[in-house]
């Protein structure tokens, strides 16, 4: 086992540094002048072409790359080129919010989703099935915009219990993970119910319940066991989803964190914020990905890595 | 007795009548180095902390502020500040005509290549006369100087903090102003009161935390639930929930802020002044403030919005489209035209560009609208090396003139030295009278003659009609009833100085 993670490690080097050119090429084709953007509205040529120059954005791409690779492989991602600070404290600084926001969302929406997805393919065909799936669908078909606008409505304006927005305690993160993990708990439910379907009509559920084993334990063990396989993936997929995708639940709960860089950054050509963060979104998803495969050996015995 | 209440009071430590002030912006701050950054929200923030030698009052005329007054050579290529004593820097150091010398110079030295070098780059030498009076002479005739200085862009930053921290300077802001800084992350700017601030009984709040959040309703609904006493800006349909609050105000001021339709006069048809004059006359400007501005804007009498410096205005283009028919068809398009309109892809300019196709096409001229993604625009328009390439047509556009005179907001727009890629003279427009005026009025700092030369200047523009004239809309902001002493600029730009809360 531990071969093959350190294999896998080394396997993603490639990987991300066709990433990184892949990043670097994009990011550079988008049409527009970011000295021009960085200088302002009202900035004469000469300040455009001083802003240029102090950025280094007059070199040649390929040397632009060369340094930023170089750069990169010590963990140095350049200067922000709007707010002129060092990229890794500015995505450092939006990390930790991004990543508790999602954790704290992927929890309760993984035990939601399981337990209204295990109840509903328990209970097919009967109101507890129709009404967790009912809660599904809206929760997929809700626009987390609206939603969350909704929530500041009653709980923040009306009643006064909780912050319209901001990061702190943990009052701030009732409302955005609530927004965050809704889809995904609904998705989960979705999965978990159609898995745990397909598991019960195996021939060796049928034979645990024809040796007379539990209805309990048939569920808990034999279904639930087999069925968290899939579901582990799409965890996983949500999981990085949610890391890189928060964008619209951190811009209406004003929340500090990486979704909400990524838009200001795009909206500014700020190149090493773009580049670094989007290289942190792929090693994520690497990372997690890895982190699946291990999960299924853990929760299958039937799978073995060499 | 008095004495004694009153150093009770001090001693008193933050507690019951401590009150900060939370705004609440629509951007984050690009950075804390007023001389290297360009957007208004972080140059506006940054005057809790800094202060230039001039600054501007709630109708953007020029007052003094480090410095007490100033004398101008006829020819504009000498002054002489004279300097407000007695002031510290946060820091302890003294402001003094030393920090003003430091200041300039750290601006216009190119190798520095501060963003804001502009605003001094006419300057040829700066000298100290005495710690209170500093002479600083230009290369140029430059009649607008002190307007240039009362830009953020050349606020005074402590010398010692400028040796201490070097670079880093944008990330500890050390000034005279009422407030110091304390903290600046992600989308949270603060700072606290400064306790040997010069101005008498300022500030009077405990200290003041911008937070940007970029959601128009959540930005409303956290001045609803008072975790922010003010917000800016108050997005236009917002304005009923706001006014339907027993605790809260909505405040609209006059911006500087004039929106008009750049014409390429190189082009056909615009090349022909028939055409752009009907096209003003094609457009109902009344129409146009309620539509695009839910009605918080004022038509534009004149290239330059009225609360500008030298502002004169003229006989309005009064919609009327017999005239505006009979124009084209004495240029030769009886039937109109077809044409093509650039603008950003925001909500209010695509509305806008909506609302004008709509208008055009009463009298005939079909326009296709383009939105351009801020990248893009800047390609398509400001990138354009020669004018015979430009490939623009109209462009909706909206311009403020940060330095308060008119000369900010007619030489980079109308002046023939400022086609694209040097500035932002997207109507190619050019006419001889009106470039000799705005060179001579910028070659006196005789504000009557350059009165004279802006009356002109105005005129000409006008009748010449290089734009579609249309408005400047008006800002709108909400605040706690409670709060008193904030109010816009008309620069979009916030004073924060003389807040205070009434219980």
């Amino acid at each position: 086992m531990s071969s093959y993670l350190i294999r896998r490690l080394i396997g993603t080097v490639p990987v991300i540094l066709v990433i990184s050119l892949l990043v670097f090429a994009f990011v550079h084709l988008l049409p527009g002048d970011p000295a021009r953007l960085v200088a302002g509205p009202d900035a004469t040529p000469q300040d455009v072409a001083n802003v240029r120059q102090s950025l280094g954005l007059d070199r040649p791409l390929w040397e632009q790359y060369a340094v930023f690779l170089g750069n990169a492989v010590q963990g140095d991602f350049g200067i922000s080129l709007k707010t002129r600070r060092p990229v890794i404290e500015e995505i450092g600084e939006r990390l930790m919010p991004t990543f508790w926001l999602t954790v704290v969302s992927m929890v309760w929406a993984t035990v939601a989703g399981l337990l209204i997805g295990v109840l509903s393919a328990v209970r097919r065909g009967r109101w507890q099935d129709y009404t967790g799936m009912l809660v599904a669908v809206s929760g997929i078909s809700f626009p987390s915009f609206w939603l969350g606008l909704l929530l500041i409505d009653a709980f923040s304006v009306q009643l006064g219990w909780l912050p319209t927005g901001g990061y702190g305690t943990w009052q701030h993160f009732v409302m955005p993970a609530f927004t965050l993990g809704l889809g995904v708990a609904a998705v989960m439910a979705r999965f978990t119910r159609s898995a745990f379907a397909d598991i019960a009509r195996e021939d060796y559920v049928r034979t645990a319940r024809a040796k007379g084993v539990p209805e309990r334990l048939v569920v808990w063990k034999h279904t639930l066991r087999n069925a968290l396989v899939p579901v582990i993936t799409m965890v996983g997929l949500q999981f990085g989803f949610l890391l890189g995708g928060s964008i619209v639940v951190e811009t209406v709960f004003s929340w500090p964190g990486l979704g909400r860089l990524l838009v200001d950054s795009v909206s500014y050509r700020d190149y090493p914020v773009i580049q670094a963060e989007i290289l942190l979104f792929s090693i994520e998803f690497i990372l997690i990905n890895l982190a699946v495969d291990v999960l299924y050996a853990l929760a299958n015995p039937e799978i073995r890595y060499k | 007795m008095t004495a004694c209440a009153l150093a009770a009071l001090a001693a008193i430590p933050a507690t019951a009548s401590a009150r900060t002030l939370v705004v609440g912006v629509q951007d984050n701050l690009t950075g804390l180095d007023p001389t290297n950054i360009n957007d208004t929200l972080s140059q506006t923030s940054l005057r809790t902390v800094y202060q230039g030698l001039f600054g501007f009052d709630r109708d953007m005329k020029l007052v003094p502020l480090l410095a007490e007054r100033f004398e101008a050579s006829d020819d504009a290529t000498e002054y002489t500040f004279h300097l407000r004593r007695g002031v510290k820097f946060h820091d302890g150091t003294d402001f003094d005509a030393e920090a003003v010398k430091v200041n300039i110079e750290r601006l216009a030295n190119p190798e520095n290549r501060l963003s804001r070098r502009s605003l001094v780059s006419m300057v040829d030498r700066v000298e100290v006369v005495d710690p209170a009076t500093v002479k600083v002479v230009l290369k140029e005739p430059f009649g607008a100087f002190p307007n240039n200085l009362a830009h953020p862009g050349a606020m005074m930053i402590s010398p010692a903090a400028i040796a201490k921290h070097g670079k880093d300077i944008g990330r500890n802001p050390v000034g005279t102003g009422a407030f110091k800084f304390k903290r600046w992350a992600a989308d949270t700017f603060e700072v606290v009161r400064n306790e040997d601030y010069w101005k008498p009984d300022l500030p009077k709040v405990d200290g003041v935390t911008i937070r940007s959040v970029p959601e128009n309703g959540s930005r409303v609904a956290m001045l609803q639930a008072g975790e922010a006493q003010f917000i800016t800006p108050l997005p236009p349909e917002m304005v009923t929930v706001a006014e339907r609050n027993a605790d809260l105000e909505v405040v609209k001021r006059p911006s500087i802020v004039g929106w008009y339709v750049a014409m390429n006069t190189l082009k056909k048809p615009f090349d022909d002044v028939r055409v752009r004059r009907a096209l003003n006359y094609a457009v109902n400007k009344q129409a146009y403030c309620k539509v695009v501005e839910n009605g918080f804007c004022d038509p534009l009498d004149s290239p330059l919005p009225s609360l500008l410096r030298f502002h004169q205005a003229q006989e309005p283009y009064a919609f009327d489209l017999a005239k505006a028919k009979a124009l084209l068809a004495e240029a030769g398009y009886p039937n109109g035209f077809e044409t093509e309109m650039f603008g950003k892809n925001n909500t209010t300019a695509m509305r806008a560009m909506q609302f004008l196709q709509q208008q055009f096409a009463q009298v005939g001229v079909k326009v296709a609208v383009t939105p351009l993604e801020a990248g893009v625009e800047a390609q398509r328009i400001w990138s354009v090396a020669k004018p015979e390439d430009a490939t623009v047509k109209m462009q909706f556009a909206g311009w403020s003139s940060s330095t308060g005179d008119a000369d900010w907001a007619l030489r980079p727009l109308l002046a023939s030295t400022s086609f694209p890629p040097a500035m932002f003279n997207v109507a190619y427009y050019r006419n001889e009278a009106v470039d000799k005026a705005i060179q001579s009025a910028i070659g006196t700092a005789d504000a009557d003659k350059r009165a004279g030369f802006y009356a002109e200047a105005q005129k000409l523009i006008w009748q010449d009609a290089p734009w579609v004239f249309l408005g400047t809309n008006q800002l709108l902001t909400a605040q706690s009833k409670n709060l008193n002493g904030v109010y816009m600029l008309p620069d979009r730009g916030f004073s924060l100085e003389e807040a205070a809360f009434t219980n």
